[in-house]
């Protein structure tokens, strides 16, 4: 069994290793450095800025925990180096394992030629042909750039870009307050930019829980970052500090003049250059149509992660290509994508997994929500991380599950609970019933599921 | 003198009959003529009257299917001695339902299937297994000798019923009455397996499936058994024409005020006519002969609430069309009012089968052995027809002819239709 992978992200690299496992002859073609997005552009960098500008908010406070460190200053340089330091070993370790699992690497871009053929243009310009019983097209995906005048401005830049800044502007526009704009905003704006945010949706990450969001917008308002929701973007123009956006909010004009504007306003699949129609593949918009096998309509080619535009997050795409190589191996994979959680990495931080409470409604459930304010949870106290709040959605029938929402500490680590709940269909009660440790904030969860039935220990009434 | 009464043989080609309805009791008196019982044979019902007066001391055979000439019953005078008819029947009543049926039956019964209160076969071993994993050994099909139930047996089932129940779908069981139990999966019962169980569930409740069994009456087993052995014996090849009725349609008008004939009674007249010249659709096969004949005896389909009668008008190629109609007439009446004689019933040599009064375009009729070929009449219909590049407007009429193809060759079947096409388009062509 051949199977070739086009791309060498999150989706496309574990489905190698899992095809790997099960014998396949697993080819894996990669233009870049493996790891895709995630690791080299998207999750693992920005994270690494993350941690930078939240231990650097944190030292501020030192103080306040009875440590008196004197000069504390930033050091941008270095936090690049050491975000390129940790970029560089995660790509290394998944190189490892893909030469562990004995998987042929081939460093080029890969197009098809017809259903059992690709032809990889190699780095060194060099061509080879690679034959397959299957394939996978997990070729991600790219900012997509509005096409509004003077986007093409010096200065106006992506995520790509915004990562390298090899310094701190003075003042940032954000364009597009969704996760990947709100976690810059945060970055940017705690190592002292001037951060605005102009969001063309009545609210800042609007595919969560908007009460969790909250807590961000709270947040941000409380520390200089500007919010401008509902207002459209015109035009984008020169002047001598910088750059001006012009926007329009309810038929009002206003301009915001920055260092630099960052186009955050979403991602679009990659799949121009992979000649899908010599094989016959159907696209919907630019994005590989695929079944719930993540098969297209040609039998032995799959397409999983970003290439679908489907939920474009690595944990999707990875377990995506877990879903497409068992499929093509003739097992029965068995992964419940209800189960995917959304983690913003802001502080406070925020995850959700399953329905938001609005989606429950829309959706006709008799909707109950436990709700706990993280700022009287005993650890958030003491890691002096107070603002946040736990929130599960539950039907009022049944006591099931629908969601579970989180800002707060560690909230990103915590969504796991939920998302185990709802894989294994628990309700609010195997919640109330399950020791929870003291002290940890995973006692507010506890305490969100025993508010679900007004039961909370710690609520204040 | 006592005597016994016996399955008539009522035609040629009777081998064995079913009575259906004794008319007297035992003790009864009997007077010569009088009805004594119903017979089902040959797709008819005959009264079958006393051949002698007396009592009836004893009916030997109540509703069953027996061979001719069985005993079925004893009469004679009153206070008469009959022990010794009684032991001949004994040993001669033979019943036409083989016993090897009743032992398949018996033995085709479903194994595990207990009655109430019948003592359950289990090892002490197994039930203390049962005891030990919890398990009702009543629920239980045992494998071991004589259906015993083994210790292998219990296992098995407890770890057949062992499946998990997400807490949700005990939830969801809870509410919608469903016993999580009945639920048949290998893995985790969730939420949506209790929703489709009650679903399924609901939809058999409402759909309130039913099936009923009934004996099949003679005719329909007898239609059965012919239209099996006919598929079995012809490869048969079914051809389709169309013709234009103008012609049959002027002809009946033609005849109304002196006549009234049916489309049937010509086509019958027409088609007893072309089969002297295509004798080959008229045959019959006896071994390795074919039986050929200067003579039609054209069957007439007739279709009864119950099933399907073929009466045939004898000699219809010499029967003008009056004499035709009137006998069509007159058959088919006593066939709905069960009064045919058997030989009415027999001795076809071709077939015709309308439908057309159903609306009918087109159908496959199945040959009534042993002829060789059937002829199916279909719906008349005005259509579009082109003559001389003009779209005229006709009344059409499909024929559908299946022939046996050991004797009728495609191409002598097609001549036959298109000569049967000529005779309807220019009825005309019978007063030559």
């Amino acid at each position: 069994m051949k199977i070739a992978i086009i791309g060498g992200g999150p989706g496309g690299y574990t489905a190698a290793i899992r095809a790997a496992q099960l014998n396949a002859e697993v080819t894996l073609i990669e233009k870049e450095q493996v790891g895709g997005t995630c690791l080299n552009k998207g999750c693992i960098p920005t994270k690494v800025l993350l941690h930078t500008s939240g231990e650097y908010q944190a030292a501020k406070k030192f103080e306040s925990c009875g440590i008196k460190i004197k000069g504390i200053e930033l050091d941008w340089a270095e936090t690049q180096r050491r975000k390129t330091e940790i970029v560089n070993k995660q790509v290394k370790g998944v190189e490892n394992l893909l030469i562990n699992n004995r998987v042929v690497r081939i460093n080029g871009e890969g197009s098809f030629l017809n259903k059992n053929q690709l032809k990889v243009k190699e780095i060194d310009g060099s061509e080879t042909i690679v034959d397959f019983d299957y394939a996978i097209i997990a070729s991600g995906s790219k900012p997509v750039i509005i096409p509004i005048p003077g986007v093409e401005l010096p200065g106006v830049i992506t995520s790509d870009e915004a990562l390298n800044l090899t310094e701190i502007p003075s003042s940032m526009v954000i364009i597009g307050g969704g996760v990947i704009g709100s976690e810059f905003a945060e970055v940017f704006s705690a190592v002292g930019c001037k951060v605005t945010i102009i969001e063309m949706l009545p609210n800042i990450i609007a595919n969560m829980d908007q009460d969790v969001v909250s807590t961000l917008v709270f947040k941000f308002e409380n520390s200089g970052v500007d919010i401008h929701t509902d207002t459209k973007v015109v035009s984008i123009s020169k002047s001598e500090e910088g750059l001006i956006v012009n926007t329009q909010s309810d038929g009002k004009e206003q301009s915001f003049s920055a260092g630099k504007v960052l186009l955050s306003i979403g991602r679009k699949p990659v799949t121009d250059n992979l000649a899908l129609e010599n094989a016959g593949v159907a696209t919907n918009r630019g994005a590989v149509a695929v079944n719930k096998n993540m098969q297209t309509n040609v039998p032995n080619i799959y397409a999983i992660g970003d290439a679908t535009a489907g939920v474009m997050l690595a944990h999707a795409a990875s377990s995506e290509g877990i879903v497409a190589v068992e499929s093509i191996m003739n097992l029965k994979p068995n992964i419940d994508f209800n189960t995917i959680p959304y983690c913003v990495y802001t502080k406070p931080e925020l995850a959700g997994v399953g329905l938001t409470e609005e989606q429950a409604r829309q959706k006709g459930y008799d909707v109950k929500v436990g709700l706990f304010p993280m700022s009287i949870n005993g650890k958030a106290m003491i890691e002096g991380e107070r603002q946040g709040l736990v929130k599960y959605v539950t039907d009022n029938a049944t006591g099931e599950i629908l969601g579970l929402h989180i800002s707060g500490p560690t909230a990103t680590e915590l969504i796991v609970e939920g998302a185990l709940a709802l894989r294994l269909e628990a309700t609010i009660d195997e919640i109330t019933s399950t020791i929870h440790a003291h002290p940890t904030v995973a006692e507010a969860l506890h305490e969100a599921a025993h508010a679900v039935h007004n039961n909370a220990i710690h609520m204040p009434i | 003198m006592a005597e016994f009464i016996v399955m008539p043989k009522m035609g040629l080609t009777m081998t064995k009959g079913l009575l259906t309805n004794w008319r007297k009791k035992e003790g009864d008196t009997v007077n010569k003529g009088d009805i004594l019982f119903d017979v089902e044979t040959d797709k008819i019902t005959n009264k079958i009257e006393a051949k002698t007066s007396g009592v009836l001391r004893k009916i030997l055979v109540d509703k069953d299917t027996v061979n001719i000439l069985v005993p079925v019953a004893i009469i004679g005078t009153a206070d008469e001695d009959i022990s010794e008819l009684l032991e001949q029947a004994a040993g001669t009543v033979e019943k036409a339902a083989p016993q090897k049926e009743e032992a398949q039956k018996q033995e085709a019964a479903p194994a595990q299937e207990r009655k109430p209160g019948e003592r359950v076969k289990i090892s002490p071993r197994a039930k203390k297994t049962a005891d030990e994993l919890n398990v009702d050994f009543n629920l239980v099909t045992g494998t071991g000798p004589g259906g015993a139930i083994t210790e292998d047996d219990i296992r098995k089932f407890a770890e057949r019923h062992k499946t998990k129940v997400s807490p949700m779908a005990a939830v969801v069981a809870g509410q919608l009455g469903v016993e999580t139990d009945n639920i048949e999966k290998d893995t985790r019962i969730m939420k949506a397996d209790v929703v489709k169980y009650k679903l399924d569930e609901n939809l058999a409740k409402y759909a309130d499936p039913q099936e009923y069994r009934l004996p099949m009456s003679n005719m329909r087993k007898i239609i059965a058994e012919r239209m099996l052995e006919s598929v079995q014996t012809s490869p048969s090849v079914s051809f389709n024409i169309k013709v234009d009725t103008t012609g049959m349609k002027q002809l009946r008008e033609e005849l109304k005020d002196t006549f009234k004939v049916s489309y049937t009674d010509i086509l019958v007249k027409i088609v007893s006519q072309v089969l002297l010249e295509y004798p080959m659709l008229n045959s019959t096969i006896n071994g390795d002969e074919i039986i050929t004949r200067n003579y039609v005896n054209m069957g007439v389909a007739v279709a009864l609430p119950a099933g399907l009668l073929v009466p045939v008008v004898r000699y219809s190629n010499v029967k003008g069309l009056k004499d035709i109609s009137k006998e069509i007439k007159d058959l088919g009446e006593r066939a709905k009012t069960n009064n045919l004689m058997p030989d009415e019933l027999s001795g076809g040599t071709f077939t015709i089968s309308n439908l057309g009064m159903f609306g009918i375009e087109s159908f496959t009729p199945i040959i009534n052995q042993p002829e060789v070929a059937i002829l199916g009449v279909n719906a008349i219909n005005k259509e579009p027809v082109i003559i001389n590049d003009e779209v005229v407007v006709k009344p059409m009429m499909n024929l559908s002819l299946t022939a046996d193809h050991r004797v009728v060759d495609g191409a002598v079947a097609a001549e036959f239709l298109a000569r049967l096409k000529e005779y309807i388009e220019k009825p005309g062509l019978l007063l030559l």
